[in-house]
């Protein structure tokens, strides 16, 4: 037997990452990812499978994009 | 499930580990099976499963069978959340396998809301705690402070020393008599130890 590999769709962790955001820290997906970029998190590891989920989207994302703005 | 000839699962320890080393598309196989391997022979559920995870870019995570947002469930009714990000650096020995950040956080319930501790390493950390360190979530007997925001720097602790810790001292009920799963995690944190990166435990400037 392979191995089990979850694919995820770009859509499906874009639409987790934004429920997840609003739901847990009342920020949209993009202001948590600024956040995080600016270290204004008080503990990141607290939302590691949030980082993680952005982590799997590319560089040119979308969404990436909308928090470099 | 009866518990399984040592033997045997020493050479399924060996097989993985000798695949994840071996570097290139098949080392993330050989990391799954070893992770997988050593969670079943400890402290995860007959229920619970680890799955790769998979997106648009090139990491790929270890983490539960729903994906990185799905704790395993353990033996004694609580969860481990644990996220490995995995990928592969380019060196004069070809594409090998490394680890990027890894977390393991120990939680009575499936949403995290208690937590009970949390190890993490990043083997890039962008803020000013160590790259390898553990939280708990208690209070301070003396002063009565919160130790939660507290980051204890450790090194980098491997994941087989976690799953000890789990067994040995908060008594999470192991899969496999001690003889089998002590010589299990032994033998693979054996490799583990050998080749483990560590990172400075803060910020140069």
């Amino acid at each position: 037997m392979g191995t089990p590999v979850l694919q995820m769709t770009r859509d499906e962790i874009a639409r987790t990452l934004e429920s997840s955001s609003r739901a847990r820290l009342s920020m949209s997906a993009p202001e948590m990812i600024r956040a995080y970029w600016d270290r204004r998190l008080v503990d990141p590891a607290e939302i590691a499978d949030l980082l993680a989920l952005v982590r799997l989207l590319r560089d040119d994302d979308p969404l990436i994009a909308a928090a470099r703005a | 499930m009866p518990p399984r000839e040592l033997r045997y699962l020493l050479g399924d320890v060996r097989t993985a580990t000798a695949r994840y080393l071996r570097g290139g598309d098949d080392s993330f196989d050989g990391f799954f099976d070893l992770a997988s391997l050593l969670l079943n022979v400890t402290v995860m559920s007959e229920m619970g499963g680890v799955r790769l995870v998979a997106g648009e870019s090139g990491v790929k995570y270890l983490a539960g069978w729903r994906g990185i947002q799905d704790p395993l469930p353990l033996t004694d009714g609580r969860y481990l959340r644990l996220i490995m990000a995995l990928y592969l650096e380019k060196t004069d020995k070809g594409r090998l396998l490394k680890v990027d950040e890894a977390s393991a956080q120990y939680q009575a319930d499936r949403e995290g809301k208690r937590w009970i501790f949390r190890y993490d390493y990043r083997r890039h950390p962008k803020d000013r705690y160590a790259a390898g360190h553990v939280q708990i979530n208690g209070t301070l007997t003396e002063t009565g402070a919160s130790m939660s925001r507290i980051h204890f720097p450790t090194g980098r602790v491997s994941l087989e020393a976690i799953l000890r810790l789990l067994i040995e001292d908060f008594g999470v009920p192991p899969r496999e008599p001690a003889e089998n799963w002590r010589a299990v995690l032994a033998e693979s944190e054996t490799e583990f130890l050998r080749i483990a990166h560590q990172a400075p435990s803060g910020p140069a400037a």
